[in-house]
């Protein structure tokens, strides 16, 4: 069992506080990725799990084990960096077998483990070579091969594939989760990459300075995003949002906002979000979710800056209003830039958050 | 740009300017080899350029040499080198330690810890020599015995003032290179003598212009290192400490090897350092470990310009560096220094 418990983990360097109280259990087995914008402290809080910074207060525990004050080699984990930070001196099977032979492992059993890691990552018929001979992907699966044959109770992934091109990081994507269904070792990813995040995590952790927005499972954060931020940042393109208030009146409830913008709230949502009439609110709608096809949908108007064609459909970019606006539109359409065009808009994928807090509301 | 990009006159100039500036650097290395094969009186007779034509070259000079007549050549050549690559060897060994400590740990003390040992240190001997009428050599030595470890002490404690770090500590390694070495000189050979009467012998031994060489060594040493050392990723040690390998060796076995090169071009420039040294050596030898420079010099002063000989005496010192020299532009060339951190 090697589940990873933060309880109450803060880190400041001198006077900044870079993570705050942070509260995250990770089960045995699981993978998480912690995702967010540059400098939201991600790297920092893998480096506090792997031991490499000290947490400032709080505790961290790996399993049964209370590891806060434990030295890094002592925790048990294996760690894969951006830059892969191979030993460049040594071949690929003495990168892989290094930390084994520092620990005494008999040869036959290093040698063994070395063959087997080349095997499930492919490097058979490199584990001569140096690392400046390799490729970037055939380096980051070295560095990969080198954390595998440690058997660690925990993976700690700090953006791995950022140094890869884009299809290479795809394939390595696959191959990392593939990795894991093997290997059932609970996982922590860092990325700032959102695609990467959804794809591969069970369990995705969206962090915005230093504190957790939202800790979901994928579909989870894009069907149902706790807050602004959250909604703001999974899902590309990124979500619309246009500001307003939520008004009573005898045609039910209504959303009335910036742009003789008027949509009438669904009624299975009406009893939830009556509470909030009257209040500043923020409606949030996703581009892919502006193609509504029955003819009572609401619509928006929406006024055409930019028109990105993208094979399977088209984006038209504008504003409703003083809002930036992207809608989704059929690739048939013809539509070019100044032109006002009604986007309907599907009533169920509406979201609301309420504009003070950033809190989602009404489910 | 090289010369080869330029075209018509301005190309013939700078290879011109080039072969000038080669015949200028060229020309008293070539002077001192023809002289070491002239006869006194080729030597005395006004000058000439040429074997064979100018003049009939001789081995006198050469023979005279190695034969023993000028001096204890051999043993000259012996110190030399003996105590030339044990100082650089450990120097460079030594410096490397202590600035992986400088560049990878955070060192943070008070400025009155170090005040404290500076006074301690010249207050102690003082007070040893003036009241407590100790000999100098024992007042030294519990003076900064003392100082020490009082400074260290007093270090644990929370102390006012100004705090100093890692950089302050680089600074003051750096500036012990800044003062004329005849002022350490001149102290090291009292507090050599004085430690002579209390039956070390340091002075004209083997460890005691071993230890001078190193001490004065090591500010470069460790200037050089830390820049070599800053420049390697951080990440690599870090994963290694990840993977528990113990701290000795990420650095015997990850760091070093991967400052190979820092560690060769380190070493080399200290040789040629100790090499050519020639202060310390006059202060602190008199036979036995009389170093190469000495000998050289000494040719001028003990026989009267005899060039003849005294060129083959410099030659003898500078072809081992020039071999070094040799060598290490073959390394950069095979690239041996570069790319190696990957
Ligand atoms: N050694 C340090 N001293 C001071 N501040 C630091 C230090 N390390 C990190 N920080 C600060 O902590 C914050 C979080 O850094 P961290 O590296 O964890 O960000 P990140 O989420 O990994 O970002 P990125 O996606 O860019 O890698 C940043 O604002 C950074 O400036
Ligand atoms: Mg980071």
């Amino acid at each position: 069992m090697s589940q990873v418990r933060l309880e109450q983990i803060t880190k400041s360097f001198g006077n900044v506080t870079v993570i705050p109280p942070l509260e995250l259990h990770i089960a045995d087995r699981e993978f998480v990725v912690l995702v967010g914008p540059s400098g939201c402290g991600k790297t920092t809080t893998l480096r506090m799990i792997a031991g490499l910074e000290t947490a400032t207060s709080g505790s961290i525990r790996i399993g049964e084990r209370d590891v806060t004050d434990l030295r890094p080699g002592l925790r048990n984990c294996s760690m894969v960096f951006q830059n892969y930070a191979l030993y460049p001196h040594m071949t690929v099977a003495e990168n892989i077998g290094y930390g084994m032979k520092v620990r005494g492992t008999p040869k036959a059993e290093v040698d063994k483990a070395v063959t087997d890691a080349a095997r499930i990552l492919n490097l058979g018929a490199y584990l001569g070579r140096k690392p400046s001979a390799l490729s970037g992907g055939q380096r980051q699966r070295v560095a990969i091969g080198r954390a595998i044959v440690r058997q660690p109770d925990v993976f700690l992934f700090d953006e791995p594939l950022s140094n890869l091109d884009a299809k290479l990081r795809i394939e390595m994507r696959t191959e990392i989760k593939l990795l894991h269904r093997r290997l059932q070792t609970t996982a922590v990813y860092v990325t700032h990459d959102q695609v990467e995040a959804m794809t591969m995590a069970d369990r995705v952790v969206v962090m915005n300075q230093g504190r957790i927005e939202q800790a979901a499972d994928p579909i989870t954060l894009y069907e149902a995003p706790a807050n602004l931020f959250v909604a703001a940042f999974i899902g590309a393109p990124s979500m619309n949002f246009i500001e307003g208030r939520l008004e009573g009146g005898d045609g039910g409830l209504q959303f009335k906002g910036d742009g003789d913008v008027a949509i009438k709230v669904p009624e299975n949502r009406a009893g939830k979000l009556g509470a909030f009439a009257g209040k500043e609110v923020v409606l949030g709608i996703r581009p892919e979710h502006t193609m509504a096809a029955d003819a009572g949908a609401p619509t928006v108007k929406l006024t055409v800056r930019d028109v990105e064609p993208l094979g399977p459909h088209t984006l038209a970019l504008g504003k409703v209003g003083q809002a930036a606006f992207t809608a989704q539109v059929h690739a048939a359409s013809r539509i070019g830039p100044d032109d006002q065009i009604e986007v309907p808009i599907e009533a169920a994928k509406i979201h609301f958050f309420l504009k003070e807090t950033g809190k989602a509301i009404g489910r | 740009m090289s010369v080869r990009t330029l075209k018509g006159k301005r190309r013939w100039l700078a290879l011109g300017g080039c072969l000038v500036w080669l015949a200028i650097t060229f020309f008293p290395l070539y002077w001192v080899l023809i002289t070491s094969f002239k006869t006194p009186i080729a030597v005395v007779g006004g000058p000439t350029y040429l074997p064979f034509v100018d003049f009939e070259p001789s081995l006198t000079a050469w023979s005279e040499l190695l034969s023993g007549q000028r001096g204890q050549f051999f043993n000259t050549f012996l110190a030399s080198t003996i105590i030339g690559l044990s100082a650089s060897i450990a120097a460079t060994f030594i410096g490397a330690m202590a600035a992986y400590a400088l560049v990878r740990f955070t060192f943070r003390f008070r400025l009155l810890s170090a005040l404290i040992f500076v006074a301690i240190a010249f207050g102690g001997f003082l007070v040893g020599r003036h009241v407590l009428g100790y000999g100098q050599g024992i007042s030294l030595i519990y003076a900064f015995v003392a100082a020490l470890a009082l400074a260290v002490i007093s270090s644990r404690f929370r102390l006012p003032g100004p705090e100093l770090g890692n950089n302050d500590i680089v600074f003051w390694f750096v500036s012990q290179r800044m003062f004329p070495p005849i002022v350490a000189a001149f102290a090291l050979y009292l507090m050599y003598t004085e430690m002579g009467k209390l039956g070390f012998k340091l002075v004209d031994s083997y460890i005691g212009l071993t230890f001078a060489y190193i001490a004065f060594s090591l500010p470069i040493v460790i200037w050089l290192m830390r820049d070599f050392f800053e420049a390697l990723p951080v990440e690599v040690e870090e994963a290694a400490m990840v993977d528990n390998v113990p701290s000795w060796r990420i650095f015997f076995g990850i760091v070093l090897p991967m400052s190979k090169p820092g560690l060769i071009a380190t070493f080399m420039i200290t040789l040629a350092f100790v090499w050519n040294e020639f202060l310390f050596a006059l202060f602190l030898t008199n036979s036995k470990w009389q170093t190469l420079p000495i000998l050289v010099a000494g040719q001028n002063s003990q026989r009267g310009d005899e060039w003849w000989a005294i060129s083959a005496a410099a030659l003898v010192a500078i072809i081992p560096m020039m071999v070094m020299a040799g060598l290490l532009s073959r390394l950069m060339r095979s690239g041996l220094l570069l790319g190696a951190i990957k």
